[in-house]
């Protein structure tokens, strides 16, 4: 459902992704891994078009772009094809909780007002905050926040969504609200895109784990072979190194 | 200070008032509709216009307001004339009433204020909102309209009210070409009873009381704003 060719992408004179090539299929819980810096950002990015790749091609269903010749129309289709989770929630300020779930779908969807708030309250319902609804984000905690926005991001039913390190801006004891309601969204069967360092989650709920270092797909594959059998010194060397710098975090938890 | 005579004075300056804070609102919302284009054309970097908005903002600050609308009262109407000849109307320019110049020139000249007011509450609004509404199919136009906009309201609030109140203050600049405001009126009302205190006391208390009244409201809509921020 998702076939990404050669993407290259710069920011100025550096090189940011060199060339990626990403298939995914309907239904897919796809998550990348890898050292910070390395583009896994810009690659969700890239998929909602938020940053410009300056080649390659992408199909996404039946819609069907060169990133050297997009235009607008194309742009709007990826946007409301595709959801994304940001690292900071990205909640809309100036609007209540339930306004933040209702508003693309009055904006974007055309949806009536009514029809919007009865799907909105069903999906903060889902994410546990329907008692939230009136106040605004700057009320809620981290993980709230970042619960709002999932819900916000399911209201438009995107074929895709993307999720950009979710929990890496909660306090510890928040993140575990957010994954659960993550594996939830899941298990609906939606198409998931995945950026996190949580890796005992990536390998519980993907099934497709892609290792990037420097703008580069090294290695992908399920789970088990990336994180118990990789025959790849590179994927073999960052995990090592991320096990044991996250010993003590991991312990504590 | 002679009582009687305050209260007849506020009789005769208080049917002005209407039409001295009418004249404001407009100036205000002229200022905000130019320094909103000027705003864009710096932050869009248009070419050459963009150079001759820094040409005028400087001109504009540099020079005092009486000398702008004194430019304006002698030069304005044919400047007009000059454009309604170019398109063959019948319109003689040198009809504008005074009013009209004391507009055009107090809009222009507290817009380049509200030039930078603008952009810089624009600018505090984060990134990450923008991309927000971009990653959920909003077009620019309904990003900027239901989420930035609102946003950058709250931060340009408190230098609005200001503006508002600097425009009524330079409204009174307007007597030297008869416009009749606040001051004017009660200059004539001073001159025709000769109790010049009384004249400007309830001038002064006017212009005070608007005071309150616009610092009161844009203190009460902000704190509504901001307890949603
Ligand atoms: N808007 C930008 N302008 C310039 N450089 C950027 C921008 N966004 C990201 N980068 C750079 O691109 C590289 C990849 O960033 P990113 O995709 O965020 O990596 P990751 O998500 O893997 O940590 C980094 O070196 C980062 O500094
Ligand atoms: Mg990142």
């Amino acid at each position: 459902m998702l076939n990404i060719e050669n993407l290259k992408l710069s920011f100025g004179e550096k090189e940011v992704l060199k060339g990626v090539n990403l298939s995914v299929d309907k239904g897919d819980v796809v998550t990348f891994i890898g050292p910070s810096g390395t583009g896994k950002t810009t690659i969700l990015k890239c998929i909602n078009y938020l940053v410009e790749p300056h080649e390659g091609r992408m199909q996404m269903g039946s819609i069907s772009v060169d990133f050297k010749k997009i235009n607008k129309k194309e742009t709007l289709k990826l946007r409301r094809n595709t959801a994304m989770v940001f690292q900071q929630f990205n909640l809309f300020k100036n609007k209540t909780v339930v306004e933040n779930v209702m508003d693309a779908q009055i904006a974007v969807q055309k949806k009536s007002k009514k029809e919007a708030y009865n799907k909105s309250m069903e999906l903060l319902d889902k994410v546990g905050l329907s008692d939230k609804e009136k106040d605004y984000p700057s009320k809620l905690s981290g993980g709230q926040q970042q619960r709002v926005s999932i819900a916000r991001a399911l209201a438009v039913e995107p074929d895709i969504i993307l999720f950009d390190e979710p929990t890496s801006s909660l306090d510890p004891e928040l993140v575990d609200e957010v994954l659960k309601v993550i594996e939830s969204v899941a298990k609906t069967g939606v198409t998931i895109l995945l950026v996190t360092h949580e890796m005992d989650f990536a390998r519980k709920i993907s099934n497709k784990v892609v290792f990037m270092e420097k703008g580069k797909v090294i290695e992908e594959g399920p789970p088990d072979q990336i994180f118990e059998n990789s025959e790849n010194e590179r994927t073999k060397q960052f995990l090592k190194k991320f096990y044991s710098e996250n010993k003590e975090v991991l312990e504590v938890r | 200070m002679n009582l009687e005579i305050l209260w007849q004075d506020f009789l005769g300056i208080l049917p002005i008032v209407p039409q001295t804070v009418a004249l404001a609102v407009i100036i205000f919302l002229l200022s905000i509709l130019i320094g909103t284009i000027m705003a864009l054309i710096q932050e869009y970097n248009v070419p050459i216009l963009k150079q001759m908005v820094i040409l005028f903002k400087l001109f504009l600050r540099g020079t005092p307001l009486i000398v702008f609308i004194f430019i304006m009262y002698y030069s304005l109407p044919s400047v007009v004339n000059f454009f309604t000849g170019l398109l063959n109307m019948n319109y003689n320019a040198h009809n504008i009433p005074p009013a009209i110049i004391l507009i055009v020139a107090v809009s222009l000249t507290v817009s380049s204020f509200q030039a930078e007011t603008i952009r810089g509450s624009f600018l505090s609004v984060s990134y990450g909102q923008m991309e927000a509404a971009r990653s959920l199919g909003y077009t620019p136009f309904q990003a900027f309209t239901r989420i930035i906009t609102p946003q950058a309201l709250v931060e340009a609030l408190p230098e609005f009210g200001s503006a508002f109140l600097v425009v009524m203050k330079a409204i009174s600049l307007g007597f030297m070409i008869t416009v009749v405001d606040i001051f004017a009126q009660s200059r004539l009302i001073a001159s025709s009873n000769s109790y010049y205190i009384e004249a400007f006391v309830v001038a002064a208390l006017m212009y005070w009381g608007i005071a309150v009244l616009v610092v009161t409201l844009t203190n009460k809509f902000e704190s509504r704003l901001l307890s949603k921020s």
